[in-house]
């Protein structure tokens, strides 16, 4: 880009913080709540993920759309971030998938997105600071009116985003097969049928459903379990979704009415909506986790999975009940700060006693902070991770909790315990 | 899982001498390994050749044997040690081959050793390749189609299958050599009759072609639960065909999508669990079809590896540490993150910058070689550097190289060869990117250079957005500069003396601009999370972004300055000397801050200084982290000629320089100045003069008489060296010479023929002198130092010239003024000490000297220059008698250059070394040769072939091989010498001759030992074809008489060895003196 071909843009922080740069997308003003991503790959992936509904994304991998836009490795058609902010944007990428230019795809949906910011210095903010709310303007320069602006946006907290990016009316997910081809064998025949609650699911979830041999029924969050019944399923899976779990009243509600019914699976978003409808709770996180290298010990198998992960709110473990000694390596209290790596030094999957469900077990914690990662009901066929199996953008260890899935429909109840090795090459060609 | 309670001894073996393919990253990740082991309380017994290692002080280790890497000498010492476990993947391929050795032969079950880490199934699964092949397929993996062959006949059949071109590789040799890749029938009987002779198991791959392909490789950890990791992803910018070695390569892979990345990545954890690596860390690399992403596994290498050093260095992610721990029973999940203090260690480094690694190649020393970049290894060092972009990052690596260069051209060194420039943009060479950068001014487009290079079009537009940047700037004066075009050249990665030379005007003036404008980097921190957590470490890079991370400390900082890139004449061993003033001056209490850009050192990691800074050694990028730190001193004398060259322009600059000032290395670099001094010292020295063209030489010439020395200013291990021994040569000489070194005169010596060379390192604090050592060369005067082997204590000189040596030494020290180390090297001849030149600074043979001597010389140096004296430093007294002699033996890459001669000269050339102890001379340099050929011939048949000036003094020599019992051979001329002195001799033709000749009975393996002096200046004589063909065939061979008489002795200590003496019993540095600086 030529010198006077730039457009200037500011990022303006609620705390006052600026950040100038140049605009590398749509024209215009976005405000949201900011957040970083760590992934080194898989750009496309996250900014066309629904989770970011209201989040406006930095990057910190400093140079980004270096192999393009290849229109299949959307996880959704419309974007439903708000704004995007990078260090430094490839016009001219390299790669045979590649359709366009990131630059030229941001324009064409419409994305207001900031280049040539120093994303160090806004990351660590975020880390020291916390999340917070934040404007990208490409045509106000006014800094007192910017701020004005910033400090009028509504926190995402208490706010129901998901109705935002879910779909309308039920649909049938239509596999995608042949772009994957290069990469993927073929998928299998569709053995089960799943109802998918759509709270913003990403299409690779939808993917690698289908593709562990499942043909699914997309319906909106707010569809009732009496409906869902009505399809009658092999099995239920609630999806990701952004924002506060706790206004997603609906949802939760469903999988409570689920429970026990059918086999039910949720990641992220309707991991968060299985605990609360266990009755449990959810907390925010300083500046959630967003990235493709986070550390989760599997509890069952004392194996550590590196996974993706995209979550600004967390379910709490010791919401959801009170501990079974016996089942839980002699403990009777909840760890005081809630750091549940208090049961990987201990190598135990605790289990609570839950009053609507009977007994909850930890699968897995979060490596990092001692969050909690993931949980199966022990009396019913029901489980649940924090993270997301399907990667897309990361890493791919925990792609056996789909076919984990669809051993919980054929009734094992070995269904969790899969050697994540001997999973690793299974769909790739 | 907890440490292993059944384990207490440990052995580690390391990688011997620094060879191509083969460098100081095994001495990083050795050092890595020993010092974690020791610290969880194992006793850990080290072997290692390389004295200029930091593996191998004592302190590293509870047992240190710097003795050969050989079955025979690792058998005995495990005989003596009794270790419980081999730790095997941490020194390279020569590491994990003895390994393999020693589990053949049975020595390890026998004396119930385990090997831990790796086993030998393993390492033969990852090794073989049709092992590995047949492995890929039963995990749905696909190789390149591929064959063995182990005759020429069995690569003709395979071509035919196959089709051309075809890659060739050798099973089991180090970094790819006697590979090639061949695009005909002819090529490929070459390179398929020279690997074949190379593969100690004569049999060599032939591969399905994928040339073009992009390539990547893939660092990989995993634990003894299954639990695996990727530390780092590499895209090598050089497509497929281009040895990995000397590619440039960028770390993290960047023209992957998600998808393609994470199938390389289960591929890579499938591979290792497939294999069976059962712990620790491992490489896999990878090839893609950049048309349709066809991905196919090239090879993977069971053990740590230059990349994995790479890796490390380019994530802060210690991969040689945790394999070490790995290897005695944690998992990933028990250990912390180093870096941060916070996290776990079982994750994956999110890294929020860019690294560039470029080779850094000596092709000038080796002329009449193939220049051109194959799959066989080639480079001779390597630089990293990293920025927050690519084009950053490339432009720091290229002015990091030590060639002159300060960025991608626009510098004004560019010259390119007109005639074959359309070649030269497509022919990988060293110069690729240049011709590439050239050809992007002149308005080729992105496409056509990905046509003709096969790069990737990615790369190329980041070097065309570089090319624009610099172009705007071009015709620019600094006036026009403002403070956005400035910050935009500067984001770029263009340096300040591109810019100046861009603008018409003087570095210092751009530095003085930018900060004027205010246009001033940043230091960013490695932390291997991305700014996700708050990191403990002080590890930088700059950058020029926002904001500055660097922590304010209130300790008096002191900071080193490291020696660059390894090339030949500057290696590891200034590392060493960097690497203990860091150690010396943080024990004084000062905060220490490094200084240098080689990922292969123990200097670039992290824990070794307080602060590391991964920057080119640059007098802007140094002057940049001076800016930040203010240190109270900079040691410029530690890290060879790259900090040494700063020197002058720092001091100007208002730095200040420890030790021995800038002053004082000009009086001795000076040569009028210098010779001055010595008349008044009443020193001697050669008589000498300079010129700065043909007609100023020959004036010189006859003053002074043939032989002549020649050689330009300022150079770094003798490059453009010469001995001319008439006009004719000097001619031909000077026309050469202005291309090395325009600023500077050529200087004239006379040369001292038969003269006995002595290398002194010594220290001075400005008063006292303390006599590190007297190294008596072998070879006589003529042969660079750094080629020459040399023996401390000296064994031939006469009690006076140890004497003279000695005073000279101490009133030269005083008389220059230096404040640390000097090396001085005499020439002895009739018994007249001749001052050859002195060098106010660490020299190559410091590590070495003190290895010998147990008087660790480069931590004395570090607290002199902090100011204390000598007499402090608690030191034994100089000229205590050793009751051990230590022999260095310098070790040549002629084998990875086909085409150059053998001959050892005044130009270094070689590129490590090893050391040999024993209770004499002869078994010292026994042990020494042991540690480079792996074997001494002890019988079979000699060819000797000697000058006739060698004639009469050969006849020794040749006496003593007969009695050793070789039948000797020779062709006619020194078969007469020998046939008039009654000694047996077979006559054979010359090479020129009728067959069957020499070269032929070489090529049946006939020879086991060959001795030829070279006659003068010959070039393609028969002497250099025969040189040539002893390297081919791995025969142990002498060039100088000096040199042959030596190899006579050291094989007759083999000879008793073998039959009971026990002389070559191995010696711990633990054994013999040693003092603490």
């Amino acid at each position: 880009m030529t010198p006077a071909a730039k457009r200037s843009a500011i990022l303006l922080l609620e705390d006052g913080s600026v950040f100038t740069g140049i605009a590398c997308g749509a024209s215009g003003e976005v405000r949201g709540e900011l957040c970083f991503n760590t992934s080194l790959v898989g750009y496309l992936e996250v900014l066309s993920d629904p989770s970011y509904a209201g989040q406006i994304i930095t990057m910190t991998y400093p140079q980004i759309g270096n192999y393009g836009v290849a229109r299949a490795d959307l996880q959704r058609d419309r974007l439903a971030l708000r704004g995007l902010v990078l260090r430094a944007i490839c016009e001219t990428p390299s790669n045979f998938r590649s359709d366009l230019s990131l630059p030229d795809f941001l324009v064409e949906q419409d994305v207001v997105a900031i280049s040539e910011v120093d994303t160090r210095r806004l990351t660590r903010h975020i880390r020291d600071h916390g999340a917070m709310s934040a404007i990208i303007s490409t045509t106000d320069s006014d800094l007192d009116s910017l701020l004005q602006k910033v400090r009028a946006t509504p926190d995402i907290t208490g706010i129901n985003l998901v109705r935002e990016v879910s779909v309308a009316e039920p649909i049938l997910y239509a596999p995608d097969d042949r772009a994957w081809d290069f990469l993927l064998k073929p998928a299998p025949p569709s053995r089960y049928h799943v109802v998918a609650y759509d709270c913003g699911a990403k299409r690779s979830i939808l993917r690698n459903l289908h593709r562990a041999g499942c043909r699914v029924s997309v319906v909106p969050w707010d569809t009732p379990a009496t409906e869902v019944l009505a399809y009658k399923p092999d099995g239920v899976f609630f999806s990701n979704g952004p924002g506060d779990p706790e206004p997603v009243h609906q949802t939760a509600q469903a999988a409570r009415e689920l429970f026990g019914k059918l086999p039910l699976f949720g990641i992220c978003l309707g991991h968060q909506m299985i605990a609360l409808g266990a009755g449990g709770r959810t907390e925010k996180l300083k500046f959630g986790h967003h990235g493709g290298n986070q550390p989760v010990m599997n509890l069952r198998t004392h194996k550590v999975e590196i996974t993706a992960q995209n979550h600004g709110f967390g379910a709490l473990f010791a919401s959801l009940g009170e501990l079974i000694p016996a089942e839980s390596d002699g403990v009777r209290e909840h760890v005081a700060d809630g750091d549940l790596r208090e049961w990987v030094q201990r190598g135990t999957a605790p289990v609570v006693n839950n009053r609507r469900v009977g007994r909850i077990q930890l699968t897995h914690v979060n490596l990092n902070d001692g969050t909690c990662e993931g949980l199966a009901f022990l009396d019913q066929p029901v489980f649940s991770v924090q993270y997301h199996p399907e990667a897309s953008p990361g890493p791919t260890d925990s792609h056996y909790l789909f076919t984990a899935f669809t051993r919980l429909m054929d009734g094992r109840a070995d269904f969790l315990d899969i050697d994540v090795s001997a999973d690793r090459l299974a769909e790739w060609r | 899982m907890p440490k292993r309670s059944d384990i207490k001894r440990i052995l580690v073996i390391g990688s011997g001498p620094i060879v191509i393919g083969q460098a100081c990253e095994f001495d990083y990740s050795g050092a890595q390994a020993c010092k974690v082991l020791m610290a969880d309380g194992f006793e850990v017994i080290l072997v290692n050749s390389n004295p200029a290692t930091i593996m191998t002080d004592p302190q590293m280790a509870t047992r240190t044997y710097v003795e050969p890497i050989t079955l025979a000498s690792l058998t005995r010492i495990i005989k003596r040690e009794h270790p419980d476990a081999l730790l095997p993947t941490l020194g390279g391929q020569t590491g994990l081959n003895c390994a393999v050795d020693l589990a053949r032969s049975g020595v390890l079950d026998a004396w119930g050793v385990e090997m831990i880490g790796c086993d030998l199934e393993v390492i033969e699964r990852g090794e073989d390749r049709r092992l590995f092949a047949e492995a890929m397929a039963e995990i749905g993996l696909e190789c390149a189609r591929s064959g063995y062959a182990y005759t020429v006949a069995d690569a003709e059949q395979l071509a035919r299958e196959l089709g051309f071109p075809l890659v060739v590789r050798p099973s089991y040799t180090l970094g790819g050599a006697g590979g090639g890749i061949a695009y005909t029938m002819a090529e490929l009987r070459e390179i398929t009759a020279q690997g074949l002779d190379l593969s100690p198991a004569g049999e060599i791959l032939i591969e399905e072609s994928v040339l073009g392909w992009k390539e990547f490789e893939m660092e990989v950890m995993r634990d003894r639960k299954g639990n695996g990791i990727i530390v780092c992803s590499i895209e090598n910018l050089d497509p497929m065909g281009v040895h990995t070695g000397d590619s440039i390569t960028v770390a993290p892979a960047l023209t992957l999508s998600d998808s393609e990345y994470q199938r390389m990545r289960v591929a890579s954890l499938a591979i290792l669990e497939k294999i069976g690596v059962e712990t620790g860390g491992s490489n896999v690399q990878f090839a893609v079809n950049p048309v349709n992403g066809r991905m196919i596994v090239i090879e993977m290498n069971p053990r740590v590896s230059r990349s994995s050093a790479l890796a490390s260095k380019a994530t802060g992610f210690p991969i040689a540490k945790f394999a070490a721990k790995l290897a005695v029973g944690y998992t990933l999940d028990e250990m912390l993150n180093d870096i941060t203090g916070a996290t776990p260690a079982c994750f994956e480094p999110s890294i929020d910058y860019v690294v560039v690694k470029v080779p850094r190649f000596a092709f000038e020393k080796f002329k009449g070689t193939d220049t051109t970049l194959t799959t066989r290894m080639k480079a001779v060092g390597e630089v990293m550097a990293i920025g927050r972009t690519f084009e950053e990052a490339f432009a720091k690596a290229l002015r990091s190289l030590e060639n002159g260069r300060a960025g991608l051209g626009a510098d004004g060194r560019d010259d390119f060869d007109e005639q074959r420039f359309k070649q030269l943009v497509s022919l990988p060479t060293e110069h690729r990117v240049f011709y590439m950068a050239e050809a992007l001014r002149r308005s080729w487009s992105v496409a056509d250079i990905a046509e003709a290079t096969g790069i990737d079009p990615w790369f190329i537009h980041r070097m065309a957005h570089m090319v624009a940047v610099e172009q705007s700037l071009y015709s620019l004066s600094l006036a026009d500069l403002d403070t956005d075009t400035l910050r935009e050249a500067k984001r770029t990665g263009i340096s300040d003396a591109q810019i100046a030379w861009l603008c018409s005007a003087e570095e210092t003036e751009v530095r003085a601009l930018r900060k004027e404008l205010g246009v001033l980097p940043v230091f960013k921190m490695v932390d291997t999370c991305a700014a996700e957590f708050a990191s403990e470490t002080n590890y930088y890079y700059k950058t020029y972004d926002e904001q500055d991370e660097v922590r304010p400390c209130d300790r008096p900082k002191v900071m080193i300055l490291g020696a660059g890139p390894n090339r030949i004449g500057q290696g590891i061993e200034f590392d060493y000397c960097c690497v203990h003033a860091s150690y010396a001056l943080a024990a004084q209490g000062y905060e220490t801050i490094m200084v240098n850009c080689n990922p292969e050192t123990v200097s670039t990691d992290y824990d070794t200084s307080d602060r590391l800074y991964f920057e080119p050694l640059t007098f802007e990028d140094v002057m940049d982290i001076v800016d930040v730190e203010q240190p109270m001193g900079v040691v410029v004398t530690l890290g060879g000629q790259t900090p040494l060259k700063l020197a002058w322009a720092l001091e100007d600059a208002g730095v200040p320089i420890m030790g021995t000032k800038p002053e004082a290395i000009d009086l001795a670099e000076d040569r009028e100045r210098f010779a001055h001094l010595l008349d008044e010292m009443g020193i001697a020295y050669p008589a000498a003069g300079t010129a700065e063209s043909l007609e100023e030489a020959q004036e010189v010439a006859e003053t002074l008489g043939f032989p002549l020395l020649v050689r330009p200013s300022y150079v770094l291990g003798g490059r453009g060296m010469v001995i001319a021994y008439n006009n004719r040569y000097l001619e031909q000489y000077m026309q050469e010479a202005t291309k090395i070194s325009p600023d500077h005169p050529v200087y004239l010596d006379h040369f001292l023929e038969s003269a006995i060379e002595v290398d002194v390192d010594a220290l001075c604090d400005g008063e006292d002198v303390y006599i590190g050592g007297l190294l008596e060369h072998i070879e006589e005067a003529g042969i660079h130092s750094g080629d020459s082997s040399c023996c401390t204590p000296p064994f031939t000189l006469s009690e006076a010239v140890d004497r003279q040596i000695r005073d000279y030494t101490c009133r030269l020290a005083r008389a220059i003024g230096v404040r640390g180390l000097v090396n001085i090297q005499y020439a002895v001849k009739e018994a007249t000490v001749y001052v050859i030149e002195v060098n106010p600074r660490a020299s190559r043979t410091v590590p070495f000297t003190s290895k010998a001597t147990g008087v660790p010389l480069a931590k004395c140096a570090a607290r002199i220059m902090a100011g204390q004296r000598i007499a402090a430093l608690g030191l034994p007294p100089d000229d205590r008698i050793l009751d051990h002699f230590a022999a260095k033996e310098a070790v040549m890459p002629f084998g990875r250059f086909p085409g150059s001669d053998t001959l050892l000269g005044p130009e270094m050339k070689s590129t490590g070394e090893v050391m040999g102890i024993g209770r004499s001379f002869p078994i010292a340099y026994a042990k020494a040769e042991l540690s480079i050929d792996y074997s001494l011939p002890t019988e079979g048949t000699a060819f000797i072939s000697v000058a006739d000036k060698d004639k009469r003094a050969f006849v020794s020599v040749a006496n003593h091989l007969h009695h050793l019992g070789f039948s000797l051979i020779s062709t006619s001329g020194t078969a007469r010498v020998l046939e008039a002195e009654g000694i047996p001799v077979r006559r054979v033709h010359k090479v020129s001759e009728a067959r069957p000749n020499i070269a032929d009975e070489i090529a049946n393996g006939g020879v086991s030992l060959m001795v030829n002096t070279p006659l003068g200046q010959e070039t393609r004589s028969d002497g250099f074809h025969l040189r040539t063909a002893a390297v081919r065939h791995g025969i142990c061979y002498a060039t100088t008489l000096a040199g042959a008489n030596a190899m006579a002795r050291a094989i007759e200590v083999a000879q008793r060895d073998q039959t009971g003496s026990d002389e070559l019993a191995p010696i711990a540095l633990q054994d013999l003196e040693q003092w603490d600086g």
